[in-house]
């Protein structure tokens, strides 16, 4: 058999580039699909979710004291406990956030619930100098480059809407999540106590202590878009719901887009790489009929000759396969040096719009985690010895009917 | 049908669309004989060989081969009765370019359920029988044409067939060659008892043979 593929070194170079190259394409855009998919679960990820709620409301008449940003209102707590009891839910982490308008300046103040895992709690990794916050204790983190811009230095106090926190650490948001970002991290029970004292923030949205305005939640990941519906329903139709298919929704990549998309794609990748490999393979074959017509005349059946061919095809197919492989891999390496940034919702960036920077874009840039899993590469080779067999099968079932006598008549 | 008959044809006839190429042949070969077809080229000599080997169907008539009427027989059922009972030798050498002598010589062997060194040790022995101990592992295209052919007899004995067919086996030969492709199917019919039909237009080389069939444009004259 290898001796055969040796000896039409040209036609089986052939079709083993024709289909390696179909199958390295089938890996890669399977691998990019993947890796798109991947890097659209990262902004949740980040801050140790699968999906983050909110809901938006009324602007506050006036920008004063402690107020929601209208993209994120009072979630009640009857809802949380609602949500928190969906099947698929594994586990809810609270956010409360809130711009305070002092005299002299304006804060974003995020309130984070640091007993639980997930949600803003994570940036526990993130402080670069200092402490982050302990348990029962009237204390504040800053964002360093906005400690940087007012001056302030660790061990000062600040004073948010009128209450003092002294700053017992800096938190560095470059390296922060792009989710729940904010210039001081209070404590939850401080920023709910903050909340529930504000006039102005109470007469647009009602609020009471154990409410909050940030949902970050752990789910299975095979029940989120079902998950997402539900929490709609919950929590009406003002609701913003973030999981990855928004976000992969947000990246505008074809890739993206639709699984449709990368079905098509593959399979005409296939098809013309088969088409290839068989019209080579049938070339081949035919110029061996009155080696076939010998084979016959010296009794072998049908079926040892379709066996043979098929030995032959699938050995050729399965070289195209690992060859595809190694092409694919080499690209994948290539592409992942690709970056990709990723767009925050505005709803969902912190900042509010009418302050200077606040209307800008914010992304999340990375480099997109193109990798092929053992599983696209093991289908994807798989699928070559497939294709080898039922090619070799194909082309053996109809070179075998040939009569030895009408090709070993001499000439 | 004699006991010593091996094979034998009855009113074969075998026609392409409108052409009849063989026009109701009745032939019998005994156990070891060695018989000639003669005639010129066209007579129809070939057809009748592959007629009367299963290579190809009669139109019409019998082919009884080692006892077994093998004319209603499906194509892979001819396949095995050929691959157990006849051995072939072309004109054209036809050796596959891709294998080597040996593994030529062993290619009736490859379906069959048997160790490769039993199948090599075979070959080998046959290939040392006719000389060419030392070409074991070369390719056809390093051999030259009567060291060609003298591998695809050696093919054609690897089975132990009860009869030979040979069609124009010293047609591309020189004619010293051709008279030693000749000495060593001689020495075969003679030594190993195992019958021939082999197909020739000259009549030189058919004298060699015990008998001599004539035939002209499809049939028998003698």
């Amino acid at each position: 058999m290898v001796k055969e593929l040796y000896y039409q070194k040209r036609r089986t170079l052939m079709s083993i580039l024709g289909l390696s190259i179909g199958i390295a394409l089938l890996i890669i855009l399977n691998a990019l699909s993947l890796a798109y998919r991947q890097a659209a679960h990262v902004p949740l990820r980040e801050i140790g979710a699968d999906i983050t709620v909110q809901r938006s409301g009324d602007v506050p008449k006036d920008l004063a004291g402690a107020v929601f940003p209208c993209s994120a209102v009072t979630i009640r707590k009857e809802e949380v406990e609602k949500i928190e009891k969906l099947p698929g839910v594994r586990g809810i982490g609270t956010g409360l956030l809130l711009w305070v308008f002092d005299p002299n300046r304006a804060w974003i103040v995020l309130g984070i619930g640091k007993e639980n895992s997930i949600g803003p709690s994570l940036l526990r990794s993130s402080v670069t100098e200092g402490r982050f916050l302990e348990d029962g204790k009237l204390e504040a983190l800053v964002e360093v480059a906005y400690a940087r811009q007012f001056g302030i230095s660790l061990n000062d106090t600040i004073s948010v809407a009128d209450k003092k926190f002294p700053v017992v650490g800096f938190v560095d948001a470059s390296r922060a999540p792009k989710i729940a970002l904010a210039n001081v991290y209070l404590p939850l029970k401080e920023a709910e106590d903050l909340a529930a004292s504000s006039k102005e923030l109470q007469s647009v949205s009602p609020y009471a202590p154990g409410d909050v305005n940030l949902l970050f939640i752990k789910a299975d990941q095979e029940k989120i878009t079902g998950l997402a519906s539900e929490m709609k329903a919950i929590l009406g139709s003002k609701a913003t719901v973030a999981t990855p298919d928004s976000f992969l929704k947000l990246l505008g990549s074809l890739f993206a887009l639709s699984d449709k998309f990368t079905l098509a794609a593959s399979l005409i990748a296939i098809i013309v790489a088969v088409l290839i490999a068989f019209k080579t393979m049938a070339g081949n074959i035919a110029e061996r009929a009155r080696e076939i017509g010998v084979l016959k005349a010296v009794g072998w059946t049908h079926r040892n000759v379709v066996a043979q061919l098929m030995a032959e095809s699938v050995i050729q197919c399965f070289l195209a396969g690992i060859l595809g492989l190694l092409i694919a891999l080499v690209a994948s390496f290539g592409l992942s040096f690709m970056k990709v940034n990723i767009p925050i919702p505005w709803e969902m960036s912190p900042t509010p719009h009418f302050l200077p920077g606040g209307g800008d874009q914010i992304f999340k840039t990375l480099r997109l985690p193109v990798h092929i899993p053992w599983t696209l590469a093991s289908f994807a080779v798989l699928l070559s010895i497939i294709i080898g067999g039922m090619t070799g099968g194909l082309l053996g079932r109809h070179i075998s009917r040939i009569k030895p006598s009408e090709v070993l008549r001499h000439e | 049908m004699s006991k010593s008959t091996i094979l034998s044809g009855t009113d074969l006839s075998k026609k392409y669309g409108d052409l009849e190429v063989v026009k109701g042949v009745s032939l019998a070969v005994n156990e070891g004989e060695f018989v000639c077809l003669v005639g010129k080229s066209g007579c129809g000599k070939t057809t009748l060989l592959s007629l009367l080997s299963g290579l190809e169907k009669p139109t019409k008539g019998k082919v009884t081969l080692d006892g077994r009427e093998i004319t209603a027989s499906s194509e892979d059922e001819l396949a095995l009765f050929r691959r157990d009972n006849v051995g072939f030798i072309f004109q054209s050498f036809n050796l596959i370019p891709t294998l080597s002598a040996w593994e030529n010589v062993a290619l009736p062997l490859f379906p069959i359920k048997m160790t490769n060194e039993e199948r090599r040790r075979r070959a080998t022995e046959l290939l040392g029988k006719m000389e060419l101990g030392h070409r074991i592992e070369h390719l056809p295209s390093a051999l030259s044409g009567g060291e060609k052919q003298r591998v695809a007899i050696a093919r054609a004995l690897v089975n132990n067939p009860r009869i030979i067919f040979a069609d124009e086996p010293t047609g591309n030969l020189d004619s010293s060659t051709g008279e030693a492709i000749m000495g060593i199917l001689n020495r075969l019919h003679r030594d190993e008892g195992v019958a021939i039909l082999m197909v020739t237009h000259e009549d030189e080389l058919a004298k060699t043979a015990n008998r001599l069939i004539r035939m002209k444009d499809g049939e028998i004259m003698s």
